[in-house]
C-alpha cells in the first residue's frame, strides 16, 4: 500500500520537513517525465521549422553583423575589447541568450501547460527541468557556432576554459530564477509575459555585452550592480584570457543566485496550486 | 459511514478496512469577479508564503463556497457516483481529492495511486505522432518508460489505432484521439480513477468496451469516483452515491435512493414515484413546451393498470401526456438499459415512434399514448428507461430521463437464458407432401 497522502488548507511552510522531502521526492520522480516533455517539445519545434537548428545561430550573428557595421562607421563608439568585435558580440550574444532563454523559458511553458496543470497532478519541476534541458541543448547548439568564431578569429584559449561550464550553469540558474519566482503570477497575469520581453530588453542594454564593462559615470555603476555582469564576464574570461577580472563578484553572485534558487522553487511549490485553482480548467 | 460488504469480503487483505480516499469535512470557496479571484490568488500566495493562512473558513467579499462541509469515504472496489446540476462542485471536488488545488476547510487523505480521467489526452501534441504521445501522455500521468513500453501494445489495441500510430495526432479524428487518450488514462493501473464525464467518447461500441474494462478493473480491487448528469450511466456503474447541489452534500447512500432524491429534486418537486409507474406535478404555462409527460405506468392484458411486470406476459407501457394546443405528428422514444449489471453497457432495447411510423394527433388536454408489447421480452431485473416525448422527430416537447421498473418474475424459466422467445410447439399428423425434400 503507498503511503498515506494528505492534503490540508495548512501552510507547508508549517512541515519545512515534508516539504524538503517532498522536493527531493518529485525531483526525483520528474526526471523522466521532464527527459520526455523536453524530447517532445524540441521534436515538435524542429519538425514545423525549415530552417531546423539554424535558429540557434541567427540571432548571435545578426547581432554581431549589425553592430560591428554599426561601429565601423562610427555610429557609436565602444573601449577595446580583449578578443576582436565581431566574436565578442557573437560570444556574448550567444551567453546573453542562452540566460533569456533560461529566465523566459519557465514562464512560457508554465502558461503553455496551463490545461495540464489544471488536470493532473504532476511534478510540476517537469515543466521548468524539460526548459532546462531545452535551454542546455540549444547552447550546445550555439558551442558550434563559437568554437567555429573561436577558429576564425585565432581567439586564444587557455586551460581556464574547462572552468567555464560552471560559470555558464551559475548564469543559467540565474535565469531560472527569475523565470521559476514570476511563472506563478505570469499564469495568472498577463502583464508578467507581455512587460517580460520589454525587461529583457533593457536588461541586455544593462549588461555588457555589445560594449566592454565600462568603469565611470552613473552607468558604470548601474552595470556593475547588474548580477548578470559578473557571471557572463567571468565567464567569457575563463573561456578566453584566462584572467578573472571580478572574482569576488562571481562568487557573490553565484552563493545567491543558489539560494535564491532554493528559495523560489519552495515558493513556487507553494504557489502553484493557488494559480491552479484560479485558472479553472 | 458507508461500507460496500462486497468489496470487503472480495478484499479481507485491506489493512483494517482504511478507505482509499476520506474526505474529511472539505469545503472551498470560488469568487466569480475574475480580477478579484486573481486578486485573492495572489494574496493567498503571500500569507501562505508568510506561514500561514488565517481566517481561511471565511468568506471575503465576493465569494462563495463552492463546496461545503463534504465528508465521505471510499473503499477498495467500490465506485461511488457524484451526481448534481451543473455548477454544484463535482468537479471541484475531483480537483482538490487528486491534489490539483487545496482545500479551505478539512482534509483529504488518500491511501493509493489516483489516475485522472478529467484529463484525456493531456499533453498531447497534435505535430507528434501517436506512438511519441503515448509516450509524454502516459509519463504524465506518472508511469516510468519502462512501464510504458511494457503496456505500449495494450494501450494501441485498446485504442485501436495500430495502422495510424506513426501519424501525427492532428491526423486522427476526434474519435481516435479520445479513445487514445482513455487508452493512455486507463492503462496507467491506478488504484483510483476520477473519471469526469469522459465516457461520452467514442461510439457505441468503443463505449461498451470502455465499460467493460472500467468493470474488470473494479473486480481488480480499483476504486472509482464518477461524475456524470446522466443518472443512468450511475445507476449501471455505481453502488453508491453522492448527490451535490450548490456546494452542499445534499444525500449519501445507496444509489438507487440517492438517485432518486436527485430526480426529484430537478424534475421538479410532486414527482410521485411508486412501484413500476412515475406521475409528474402540471408544470407553469411559462415552462410549457407545448406538451409534457404527466405519467408513465405500465397496464395489464386486461388494459387495467398494473404494478406487476412478468416476463413474456403481454404489457402495455402507457404516457399520459398534457397538451395545450392541438398537435399532429406526435410520438415517443424509448430506451431502456439494464441497471448494474454486468454487461450494462449499451441499451437492451431501443424504440422508436418515428420508425413504426407511429404518429398521433392529439387534443388539449390529457391524452394517453400507449406502447404494447404482445410479450414483454426483458429478463427480471431493474431497467431505466429514458422516454422522449417528440413532434415529427424533429421538435422535442418533454423528457423523462430515468424511468426505473422492476420485472419481478417470469412466466417461464429464464434462469439459463436472457431473452424471452414467444413460442408454439406442435406436431402435424400428416405434413403436405410437398415439404418433404428427397
Amino acid at each position: 500500500m503507498p503511503p498515506e497522502i494528505v492534503h490540508t488548507p495548512d501552510s507547508l511552510l508549517r512541515r519545512p520537513r515534508y516539504l524538503l522531502w517532498s522536493m527531493w521526492r518529485d525531483l526525483l520522480a520528474s526526471r523522466e517525465l521532464a527527459w520526455r516533455l523536453m524530447v517532445r517539445d524540441i521534436s515538435a519545434q524542429y519538425r514545423q521549422a525549415l530552417l531546423g537548428v539554424m535558429w540557434a545561430f541567427i540571432p548571435p550573428i545578426a547581432m554581431a553583423l549589425g553592430f560591428t557595421l554599426a561601429r565601423d562607421a562610427n555610429v557609436f563608439t565602444v573601449g577595446e575589447t580583449d578578443i576582436p568585435y565581431p566574436a565578442y558580440v557573437m560570444f556574448n550574444t550567444a551567453l546573453w541568450q542562452t540566460f533569456t532563454d533560461a529566465a523566459t523559458g519557465p514562464v512560457q511553458a508554465i502558461i503553455q501547460a496551463k490545461p495540464m496543470l489544471a488536470r493532473v497532478n504532476f511534478p510540476r519541476e517537469a515543466i521548468v527541468l524539460a526548459k532546462l534541458g531545452e535551454v542546455g541543448f540549444n547552447f550546445a547548439i550555439k558551442l558550434i557556432l563559437i568554437v567555429a568564431l573561436f577558429l576564425y578569429f585565432r581567439v586564444p584559449v587557455g586551460w581556464s576554459v574547462i572552468l567555464a561550464p560552471v560559470a555558464l550553469v551559475h548564469l543559467i540558474l540565474l535565469g531560472v530564477l527569475v523565470g521559476v519566482l514570476l511563472a506563478p503570477i505570469g499564469v495568472l497575469y498577463q502583464d508578467v509575459s507581455k512587460s517580460l520581453n520589454m525587461v529583457m530588453g533593457f536588461w541586455l542594454f544593462l549588461t555588457p555585452v555589445i560594449y566592454p564593462v565600462p568603469t565611470e559615470g552613473a552607468f558604470g555603476v548601474l552595470v556593475a550592480w547588474n548580477p548578470v555582469t559578473p557571471l557572463l564576464t567571468t565567464l567569457r574570461e575563463l573561456a578566453t584570457t584566462g584572467v578573472v577580472s571580478n572574482p569576488l563578484g562571481f562568487w557573490v553572485v553565484s552563493g545567491a543566485t543558489l539560494v535564491g534558487l532554493l528559495l523560489t522553487w519552495i515558493s513556487f511549490r507553494i504557489a502553484i496550486p493557488y494559480v491552479v485553482e484560479r485558472v479553472t480548467s | 459511514m458507508l461500507v460496500n460488504t462486497q468489496g470487503q469480503s472480495l478484499f479481507s487483505d485491506l489493512p483494517d478496512g482504511l478507505p482509499v480516499i476520506s474526505v474529511e469535512g472539505v469545503s472551498k470557496k470560488f469568487c466569480r469577479d475574475l480580477k478579484r479571484s486573481l486578486f485573492y490568488g495572489v494574496q493567498d500566495i503571500a500569507s501562505d508564503l508568510t506561514g500561514g493562512r488565517h481566517n481561511s473558513d471565511r468568506l471575503r467579499d465576493g465569494e462563495f463556497w463552492a463546496l461545503q462541509s463534504i465528508d465521505f469515504s471510499l473503499y477498495r472496489g467500490q465506485a461511488l457516483g457524484l451526481i448534481g446540476t451543473n455548477g454544484a462542485g463535482k468537479s471541484t471536488l475531483l480537483r482538490i481529492i487528486s491534489g490539483l488545488i487545496k482545500p479551505d476547510v478539512g482534509r483529504i487523505r488518500v491511501r493509493g495511486r489516483i489516475a485522472p480521467l478529467i484529463a484525456l489526452g493531456a499533453g498531447f501534441n497534435p505535430i507528434l505522432t501517436g506512438r511519441e504521445n503515448i509516450y509524454a501522455n502516459m509519463s504524465i500521468l506518472g508511469l516510468s518508460t519502462a512501464r510504458i513500453k511494457e503496456r505500449f501494445q495494450d494501450v494501441v489495441e485498446f485504442a485501436e489505432i495500430k495502422e495510424a500510430i506513426d501519424a501525427p495526432v492532428q491526423t486522427y479524428s476526434s474519435g481516435m484521439a479520445a479513445r487514445l487518450g482513455f487508452a493512455c488514462a486507463i492503462y496507467t493501473e491506478p488504484d483510483i480513477l476520477l473519471i469526469d464525464e469522459v465516457l461520452a467518447v467514442g461510439d457505441a461500441r468503443f463505449k461498451a468496451k470502455c465499460y467493460r474494462r472500467l468493470y474488470e478493473l473494479r473486480q481488480k480491487g480499483v476504486a472509482f469516483i464518477l461524475v456524470n448528469h446522466n443518472a443512468q450511466s450511475i445507476l449501471n456503474i455505481c453502488d453508491a452515491a453522492l448527490y451535490l447541489s450548490g456546494g452542499a452534500l445534499i444525500a449519501h447512500g445507496e444509489v438507487n435512493s440517492v438517485v432518486d432524491q436527485y430526480e426529484n429534486d430537478i424534475f421538479l418537486d410532486g414527482t410521485e414515484r411508486s412501484n413500476n409507474s412515475l406521475t409528474f406535478p402540471a408544470k407553469a404555462p411559462e415552462k410549457s413546451t407545448g406538451a409534457e409527460i404527466r405519467a408513465l405506468f405500465f397496464r395489464d392484458a386486461q388494459e387495467q393498470p398494473t404494478q406487476t411486470l412478468i416476463t413474456g406476459e403481454p404489457a402495455t407501457l402507457c404516457l399520459t401526456c398534457e397538451s395545450n394546443d392541438h398537435y399532429t405528428g406526435v410520438t415517443f422514444n424509448i430506451r431502456v438499459v439494464k441497471v448494474g449489471g454486468e454487461e450494462s453497457a449499451g441499451n437492451v432495447l431501443a424504440l422508436r415512434g418515428e420508425n413504426d411510423d407511429a404518429f398521433f394527433e392529439i387534443s388539449p388536454g390529457l391524452s394517453e399514448l400507449q406502447l404494447r408489447l404482445p410479450y414483454l421480452g426483458l429478463e427480471p431485473g431493474t431497467y431505466a428507461a429514458q422516454i422522449r416525448l417528440r413532434k415529427d422527430s424533429m421538435y422535442m416537447f418533454d423528457v423523462v430521463e430515468a424511468f426505473r421498473f422492476t420485472i419481478a418474475t417470469a412466466n417461464s424459466d429464464m434462469s439459463k437464458c436472457r431473452f424471452y422467445q414467444p413460442r408454439d410447439w406442435a406436431v402435424v399428423s400428416s405434413p403436405h407432401p410437398s415439404s418433404i425434400v428427397n
